[in-house]
């Protein structure tokens, strides 16, 4: 699958690239944002872990390994980065920022944290018809009757596999 | 003769009602989700992996071991008579498999990719019954600086093995480290990363992560795509059996591509898809007519799906004998080891011989399941084919729901797997392979622990890493793997190697 992935996946309502500025564009390129996307990790962890005993080599603290697991990952990111801006000009890959699809990564994250907080007291039956309701839009595709005849086969589907084949606790009503 | 007793032994644990049972529902399920494009064996693991939970780990290991040597012998099936990789080590099978196909020659370029997989994870399976126990020996002679340094070997080969960059590839492997070490740590008490949230303080579930970065992240994915024509070769297959001339053909190419398949399997980073790209090379390179290939040559067909199944099966000989996984799904099995509370390593073999040998002879009994599952059945799973991606999604999605929040009855598992989702979408678009990050935070708890013990050791000296001739040994390989990465020739051959070979 990831080998299909070559950045070349194309959403609706794409703006064209030539749009960004020079500049914008350099910022955009996949390994300047993979760069500073593992240097922003790495600052965060150093952050975070300023007050973890680091200890001696002998008797290595909490903080030990983390700190050396942030320091090289900086190194790394700043490696990334420099290599992301450096990039002779005819190679330039398409920017990152083009063909984001907002769309389903708003509609499947949001089923899914739906689904996870509905679970423990709306039960297993309503969680299903909200995860399907909310992450039904994450496709253009489906048509509402295909939806609701979704909804319906998946909450038989799963009471048969997970509630009385594998037998788990998971609660299928509301609790009153 | 001692191999002979503990086969004996495998086969009686294999061969109980239940196991058998697991065994088929395992390479039922690899090959239903190696037929539909879309969703791969590292997800599925990952989702399953909580109910092994409720199983014996013997029974729990054996079905995922079917899904994932029954992925590949489905993703065939996809890549035959849809043009769709199933699988990605099924990619390069769709060159000749389809024009087979299309020239009325499916049912045998299907028979074709089933008896060269059966025969190859024959091999397999014997391969591993016989190098696992010397390899084990050998494992449990180390002490913590050599597992420290096997450790270092195992991620940087699987970093140089797999396709990408290698820098990125290394920075997601320390991520994987940084976020295995998230929650207490277990020599101090310290809490580490939690943010202050409660939930943390367990660390982060294997599967939740597996779950958010692979099934969910794949799902964002392959919505933002648009809609891919299938081409499905409707007509009745009618003739299964493959000619004379096909027979003649393949059988070399199945030698070649088992023996080519055995060896990449067992590297760290190895396995079925690097297996499956190399094997085509492979037969196109030694062929007396490679214009054939790319217009229905058997060879094309026989040679990577004999790689990628023994390269899928070969792989356990690491994780199984020094609990060192060479790719995700590996990284997935100790987990799932782990939930148990079976502490991966050279000692499993030892400690637990039914669970060892049961598994390797469910792997046989496995593949025999499937050439039944996969020849006369082909009908079926041809009609599955039909499924469109927007049905299929939102199953994926609620089982990846139910399956994060049964790990540990807990709704932040669920919430976590989402934002998980989220990173694992963003990596995908910034060309940032995921596979090394499950394989780093598996590593992870366990190279801190062996780190530690190694500079007690040493009075707190690096160079005890060093100064002993078998972890220096393992240094100088990954060291010597970097530099050969960085030299531009090999560099571009490394390239080379993951194009689709047009």
């Amino acid at each position: 699958m990831t080998i299909a992935n070559n950045g070349t996946a194309m959403t609706l309502g794409e703006r064209p690239e030539a749009a960004g500025a020079p500049f914008w564009r350099v910022l955009a390129r996949k390994d300047v944002l993979a760069g500073a996307l593992f240097m922003t990790v790495a600052v965060l962890g150093l952050w975070i872990s300023r007050d973890y005993p680091i200890g001696t080599a002998f008797r290595m603290g909490t903080g030990y390994v983390p700190r050396l697991l942030c320091w090289i990952l900086l190194g790394l990111g700043g490696v990334v980065l420099i290599a992301g801006l450096r990039e002779a000009q005819a190679q330039l890959q398409p920017a990152a920022g083009a063909g984001w699809a907002w769309r389903p990564v708003v509609f499947v994250t949001a089923s899914l944290a739906i689904f996870g907080l509905a679970i423990e007291r709306l039960g297993l039956v309503i969680s299903i018809v909200l995860l399907i309701g909310v992450g039904a839009f994450a496709s253009r595709a489906l048509r509402p009757l295909e939806t609701v005849i979704a909804t319906l086969v998946l909450i038989v589907l799963s009471w048969a596999i997970f509630i009385f084949g594998l037998g788990l606790t998971i609660p299928v009503w509301p609790e009153w | 003769m001692e191999l002979l007793n503990n086969l004996a032994v495998g086969f009686t644990v294999a061969m109980t009602p239940a196991n058998l049972f697991f065994a088929l529902a395992g390479a039922l399920i690899g090959t239903l989700i190696g037929v539909l494009p879309g969703i791969g064996p590292i997800a599925t693991i990952a989702m399953l992996l909580p109910l092994t939970f409720h199983l014996e780990p013997t029974s729990g290991l054996i079905m995922l071991a079917g899904i994932f040597y029954g992925a590949q012998y489905g993703g065939s099936t996809a890549a035959i008579l849809v043009n769709l990789p199933g699988e990605t080590s099924s990619v390069v099978t769709c060159i000749d498999g389809h024009q087979m196909a299309r020239q009325g020659r499916a049912g045998a370029a299907l028979a074709v990719a089933a008896l060269a997989s059966f025969f190859a994870g024959c091999v397999a399976t014997t391969l591993i019954a016989t190098f696992a126990p010397p390899l084990a020996k050998i494992g449990q002679s180390f002490g913590a600086p050599e597992y420290f340094s096997l450790m270092v070997l195992g991620l940087i080969a699987a970093v140089v093995l797999a396709h990408g960059s290698v820098i990125k590839a290394v920075a997601m492997i320390i991520l994987g480290l940084l976020i295995g070490l998230i929650g207490t740590d277990g020599q101090t008490g310290g809490t580490r990363f939690t943010f202050g949230i409660t939930e943390l303080t367990d660390g982060i579930d294997v599967a939740t992560l597996a779950i958010g970065i692979f099934g969910i992240g794949e799902i964002i994915a392959n919505l933002s795509r648009p809609q891919e024509q299938r081409s499905l070769v409707t007509q009745r297959i009618t003739r299964l059996w493959p000619t004379g001339d096909d027979f003649h053909r393949a059988w070399p190419a199945v030698l070649r591509g088992t023996a080519l398949g055995s060896v990449l399997g067992v590297l760290p980073g190895g396995g079925a898809t690097l297996s499956a790209f190399a094997a085509y090379a492979l037969e196109k390179k030694s062929s007396r007519d490679p214009s054939r290939f790319g217009h229905g040559a058997v060879e094309g067909v026989a040679g990577p799906e004999s790689a990628n199944n023994a390269g899928a099966q070969t792989s356990f000989i690491p994780m199984l004998t020094l609990g060192i996984p060479g790719n995700a799904v590996m990284a997935l099995m100790i987990g799932a080891l782990t939930i148990h509370g079976i502490q991966p390593g050279p000692q499993i073999m030892t400690e637990r011989p039914q669970m060892f040998w049961g598994m390797i002879a469910s792997m046989w009994i496995g593949n025999l399941m499937l050439v039944i599952i996969n020849l006369p059945l082909i009908g079926m799973w041809v009609q599955l084919l039909k499924v469109p991606y927007r049905f299929l999604y939102l199953a994926i999605l609620l089982f990846c729901g139910i399956g994060v929040y049964t790990v540990n009855n807990s709704s932040a598992a669920v919430l976590l797997a989402a934002l998980f989702g989220v990173v694992g979408y963003v990596f995908m678009r910034l060309d940032c392979e995921p596979a090394p990050l499950i394989l780093g935070f598996v590593l992870g708890p366990l190279m801190e622990e062996n780190l530690r013990r190694a500079m007690r050791i040493s009075g707190g000296d690096p160079m005890i890493f060093v100064n002993r001739p078998i972890s220096l040994g393992l240094l100088i390989a990954a060291l010597l793997l970097c530099i050969l990465v960085a030299l531009p020739a090999i560099r571009s051959k490394r390239e080379q190697a993951f194009q689709e070979p047009a």
